[in-house]
C-alpha cells in the first residue's frame, strides 16, 4: 500500500519533470536544423531539415506528441540518427548501470569492511592507512583519478585495456575509480556511527548476557549504522547517474552520460528530453527503494511512514 | 569540365581505355592478395550514421567510401578521378549531364547496381523530404533519370560546372533506396552498398567494425580483413590506447602529446595538411566595413608565433581563403598578411581611432570546436589591446556560438567570429560565402564584380576559363579581407609502425585503399 501510495505521488512529479525537460530544452541556444545542416548551409536549407523533423509544428502539438513518445517508441525518434530513442537508451544504459551499480556495491563492501575494523581498532595503524586513503578517495576528482589509473594499470603495467566497453575487463579500472568516493564516504560514516553507539546502553545490555564483543557490533550497532549509510549510498547511486559523464568520457564507455552529452552538443532534443525524464524516474525510484530498505533496517520508521 | 580530371583521361575515347587497364592490372593483384591483419583505429568523434545523405562527419565519409561505390570519388592527392563512370559528357546547351557507368556490381543484399538503382538513389539525395541535408547543395543536378542498364542522365535544374565535383563527394555514394526504405534508420549503420567493405558491427558510440564484402569485384579489393574503430573523445586515454597497441592509428593528437608518441619505439605522429580554414569572420557593417580597419586588424597578429606558442605547430598561416586540398586546380596562394604594428597604428590613426577615440571590437570565439580556439581567442584580443583597440573576447559554447551567425546582420552584437571553413569545392565555399545575398554569406560581404565572377565561374565547364574567374575572385578577396585570415589547421595522426599504405585527405577523410597491416608485429 505504501509502496503504491509512493508510486502514484511521483506521477505529478514526473509529469512536472516532462514538462520542465520539455520546454527549458527548447531554451537552449541554436537550432536543431542548423547544426545538422552544418555552417555553410542557407536559411532555405535548414528550413527544409526544420521541416523534415517536425520543428516547424505548433510547441503544444510538440510536447503532445513528445508525451506519446513514453509510451509509443516509433514517434520518438533522435534527431541525429533518425533511430528510436528507447533503442539508443537501452543500447547505452546496461553500461552505465554497470558502473554505476558496480561502484556502489564495491564501495559499500569496502566502506563497511574497513569501517569496522576503524572502529574496532582505533587509533591503530589501519586506522590511520584507511583514514588518509578515504581523505584521498573523497578529495581527489574522479577525471584525474581516471587518468592517474590508465597511465598506470594500462600504460606502464599493462594489466587492464586502456579504454573501451568491449570486454568484462573493461570495466574492471572504471568500476574501481567510482568506487572511491563511495568507499572512502561508506568508511568514516560507518566508523563513526559504529563508535557513537558503541557506549549506548542497548549493546551494554547484549554485552551483558554474555555476547562476544563482535557479535555485539556486528549484530547490534552495524545494523543501526546502516540505516544513515542506506540513505548516503541513495544520494551516492543518484549522483554517480549524474556524474556518469566524466567516467564514460575518460574510460572511452559508450553509457547514457555521454548520450547525453553529445546529445546537448548537437541539440538533439528527444535524446536530451527522454534521458532528463529516465534520470527523473531513476531518482523517484531510488528514494522509494532507500526508504524501504531504511524502513527494514529500523522498524521505528515504519509506523511513522504507516501514519 | 572534364579536363578537371588528369589530362590523359580527358579525351572519352581513352577515358574506357584507361577505365579498363585499371580493371585489368587491379585484378590479378586482388586474386593473389588476400585480405590480411586487422586495423584498429581510435578516433575523437563518434559515427553517428553512415547514411551518406546525412552523414557530415570525416569518420562517417571513410565508411561511406569503402563501403558504397560511386560514379567519380576523390583520391589521396585531393583530386577527382572515375570510378564506375566510364564515359560522361555535356549537352549543348550545358543543361543534360550524361554519365555512362561499368555495370556488373551488385549491392551486398545481391541487387544489381544499375542505372535505376544509380539514379534511385540520386533522386533520394535530391529529395529534401527524404531528410537529405545536402538537398540543397546538390539541387543544381535537377534530376536523374536511367536509360538503359548503364546510363543515367542528370537533367540540370542550374548550369553547374561543377558537378563531377559533386558526383566525386561521399554524400554521391550511391545507395540501395529499396533496402533504406526497408530498413529505415538501421540503414544508417548497417548500410547496404556495393563497395569493398560493409560493417559487421555497429556499438553505438563504441565501436563499428568493417569487413570483406565477398561479393566485390573491382578494382580497389579489401586489404584487410578487418577495420575496427572505436570512438574515444578524451585525448589522453585515446594517446594511451596507441602507447599500449590497442590501436594502431589514433586521430587529433594533442599538440602536448606529439612528442610522446614519437619517442614510443613503434609509433610515430604524421602532420598532414588540412583544409580547415580558420578566419575570424567580420561583421562588415559599422567600423569594419573601413578596409584600413579591416588591414591594421590582419596585419597586428604575429601569425607564426601564435601557431608555434599557442598551436603547437598544428597550423599553417592563410596564404587564401580557402585551404589547402580545395580543388588544387582552381586555388591560388597570396603571402600570408605581413606582421607590421606600427602600420597597423597607423592605418587606425588614418581611419580616425586612436587613445580619445578607441575602437571597441567584441570577438565571439567556440570553446573546443578549433584547435586551442579559446585560448587563440584571448591572444587575438591581447595583440589588438597592443595596438589601441579595445577589444573584448567572448568565449561561447558551441550553440550559442552557432547560433550568433543566423541572426540578422544588423542586430549582431559582436563584430568578428572565428569559423573555420573546409569544403571539397571551390564554388561552394566561395559563392556561399561570398556572394551577395546569400543566408550563409554571415559577414554581408558584397562585391559586384565578386558576384558576376561567381555566376560565371559556376556556369562555365571550362576549366580554364575556371581557372581565370576563381584566380580573381581569391585576389579581390584576399585583397578587401572581409576575414582575418588566421592559418590552416594541421592534422595529427598517431601511426604504428606495423602499418603501411595509409593515407589522409586534407578533408580529414581516411583512406585505405594500399592499407597493409604486419601481421607478426
Amino acid at each position: 500500500m505504501f509502496v503504491l501510495k509512493r508510486l502514484l505521488v511521483a506521477v505529478p512529479t514526473l509529469f512536472a519533470v516532462s514538462l520542465l525537460a520539455f520546454w527549458f530544452v527548447a531554451l537552449i541556444p541554436g537550432d536543431p536544423a542548423a547544426q545538422l545542416a552544418g555552417n555553410m548551409a542557407t536559411d532555405e536549407e535548414i528550413a527544409d531539415i526544420r521541416h523534415h523533423l517536425g520543428l516547424d509544428r505548433p510547441p503544444f502539438e510538440r510536447y503532445a506528441l513528445f508525451l506519446r513518445g513514453v509510451v509509443d517508441p516509433e514517434v520518438a525518434t533522435s534527431y541525429r540518427t533518425s533511430r528510436p530513442v528507447v533503442q539508443e537508451i537501452t543500447e547505452r544504459l546496461p553500461k552505465t548501470l554497470i558502473i554505476a551499480v558496480g561502484g556502489l556495491v564495491i564501495g559499500l563492501a569496502f566502506g563497511v569492511v574497513t569501517g569496522v575494523i576503524c572502529a574496532l581498532r582505533q587509533g591503530g595503524w589501519f586506522d590511520a592507512t584507511v583514514t588518509v586513503l578515504t581523505l584521498a578517495g573523497i578529495s581527489m576528482p574522479i577525471y584525474w583519478l581516471g587518468l592517474l589509473c590508465i597511465w598506470l594499470f594500462a600504460v606502464t603495467l599493462g594489466w587492464l585495456p586502456a579504454a573501451g566497453a568491449a570486454t568484462p575487463a573493461h570495466y574492471v579500472l572504471p568500476v574501481l575509480v567510482v568506487a572511491t568516493r563511495p568507499a572512502a564516504l561508506f568508511s568514516r560514516l560507518v566508523t563513526a556511527n559504529l563508535l557513537e553507539v558503541m557506549g549506548k546502553d542497548y549493546l551494554d545490555t547484549a554485552r551483558s548476557k554474555g555476547l562476544a564483543e563482535r557479535t555485539v557490533i556486528l549484530r547490534h550497532a552495524l545494523r543501526n549504522s546502516l540505516v544513515a549509510a542506506v540513505s548516503v549510498a541513495g544520494v551516492q547511486f543518484g549522483g554517480m547517474l549524474g556524474g556518469s559523464v566524466v567516467t564514460e568520457t575518460v574510460f572511452g564507455v559508450p553509457g547514457l552520460g555521454r548520450l547525453l552529452v553529445s546529445a546537448v552538443g548537437s541539440s538533439d532534443y528527444p535524446v536530451i528530453q527522454y534521458c532528463v525524464l529516465l534520470f527523473a524516474v531513476f531518482f523517484v525510484l531510488i528514494n522509494l527503494a532507500t526508504d524501504l530498505l531504511g524502513q527494514w533496517l529500523d522498524p521505528r520508521t515504519r509506523d511513522y511512514a504507516a501514519a | 569540365m572534364t579536363r578537371i580530371l588528369p589530362s590523359l583521361l580527358s579525351r572519352s575515347g581513352l577515358r574506357s581505355v584507361t577505365a579498363s587497364l585499371l580493371m585489368a592490372t587491379a585484378l590479378p593483384l586482388a586474386a593473389l592478395a588476400a585480405p590480411e591483419g586487422e586495423l584498429r583505429i581510435a578516433v575523437g568523434a563518434d559515427a553517428t550514421t553512415f547514411h551518406p545523405h546525412v552523414n557530415s562527419l570525416p569518420v562517417g565519409n571513410a565508411v561511406d567510401g569503402l563501403v558504397f561505390q560511386q560514379l567519380f570519388r576523390i583520391d589521396g592527392d585531393n583530386k577527382v578521378v572515375p570510378a564506375l563512370a566510364k564515359e560522361w559528357d555535356w549537352s549543348e546547351d550545358g543543361m543534360t549531364f550524361t554519365v555512362t557507368f561499368e555495370t556488373g556490381h551488385k549491392f551486398s543484399n545481391g541487387k544489381p547496381l544499375d542505372a535505376e538503382a544509380v539514379a534511385a538513389s540520386f533522386n533520394q539525395l535530391l529529395d529534401p523530404d527524404s531528410g537529405s541535408i545536402f538537398a540543397g547543395l546538390y539541387s543544381s543536378l535537377g534530376e536523374a533519370e536511367a536509360q538503359g542498364e548503364d546510363t543515367v542522365v542528370f537533367h540540370m535544374a542550374e548550369k553547374n560546372g561543377h558537378v563531377l565535383m559533386l558526383l566525386a563527394n561521399t554524400a554521391a555514394s550511391i545507395i540501395d533506396t529499396e533496402a533504406n526504405a526497408e530498413m529505415g534508420a538501421e540503414y544508417g549503420f548497417y548500410p547496404v552498398g556495393s563497395g569493398p567493405y560493409m560493417v559487421d558491427e555497429f556499438i553505438g558510440g563504441e565501436r563499428f567494425s568493417l569487413v570483406p564484402n565477398p561479393d566485390y569485384e573491382g578494382p580497389r579489393p579489401a586489404t584487410l580483413e578487418k577495420i575496427t574503430f572505436m570512438a574515444v573523445p578524451e585525448d589522453g586515454s585515446r594517446m594511451a590506447l596507441l602507447e599500449t597497441g590497442e590501436v594502431d592509428i589514433v586521430d587529433r593528437v594533442p599538440a602536448e602529446s606529439i612528442d610522446t608518441i614519437n619517442a614510443l619505439d613503434n609509433a610515430e605522429v604524421i602532420l598532414p595538411d588540412s583544409m580547415f580554414s580558420i578566419s575570424m569572420e567580420m561583421v562588415l557593417n559599422g567600423p569594419l566595413e573601413d578596409k584600413r580597419v579591416r588591414e591594421a586588424l590582419n596585419i597586428s597578429l604575429d601569425r607564426d608565433g601564435m601557431v608555434q606558442g599557442i598551436l603547437g605547430g598544428l597550423g599553417t598561416p592563410s596564404e587564401g581563403q580557402v585551404g589547402p586540398g580545395t580543388e588544387d586546380a582552381l586555388r591560388v596562394t597570396f603571402e600570408p598578411k605581413p606582421y607590421d604594428v606600427e602600420r597597423a597604428k597607423a592605418l587606425l590613426e588614418e581611419a580616425g581611432y586612436g587613445p580619445g577615440n578607441k575602437l571597441e571590437l567584441t570577438v565571439n570565439c567556440p570553446n573546443g570546436r578549433y584547435i586551442k580556439d579559446a585560448q587563440v581567442c584571448q591572444a587575438l584580443v591581447g595583440q589588438w589591446q597592443a595596438i589601441g583597440i579595445d577589444a573584448q573576447a567572448r568565449v561561447l559554447d558551441l550553440p550559442s556560438w552557432s547560433a550568433a551567425h543566423r541572426v540578422p546582420l544588423e542586430e549582431r552584437t559582436y563584430d568578428m567570429s572565428m569559423i573555420g571553413r573546409a569544403t571539397a569545392g571551390i564554388d561552394f565555399t566561395l559563392y556561399r560565402l561570398f556572394h551577395t545575398g546569400v543566408s550563409a554569406n554571415t559577414t554581408g560581404f558584397s562585391d559586384e564584380r565578386v558576384d558576376s565572377l561567381l555566376a560565371e565561374g559556376r556556369a562555365t565547364t571550362d576549366i580554364d576559363e575556371q581557372k581565370e574567374i576563381y584566380a580573381e575572385v581569391q585576389k579581390i578577396i584576399w585583397d578587401e579581407m572581409p576575414f582575418v585570415f588566421l592559418w590552416y589547421q594541421k592534422q595529427a595522426i598517431g601511426i604504428s609502425d606495423k602499418v603501411e599504405g595509409f593515407t589522409i585527405r586534407p578533408d580529414e577523410t581516411m583512406l585505405f585503399d594500399d592499407v597493409h597491416v604486419s601481421v607478426d608485429g
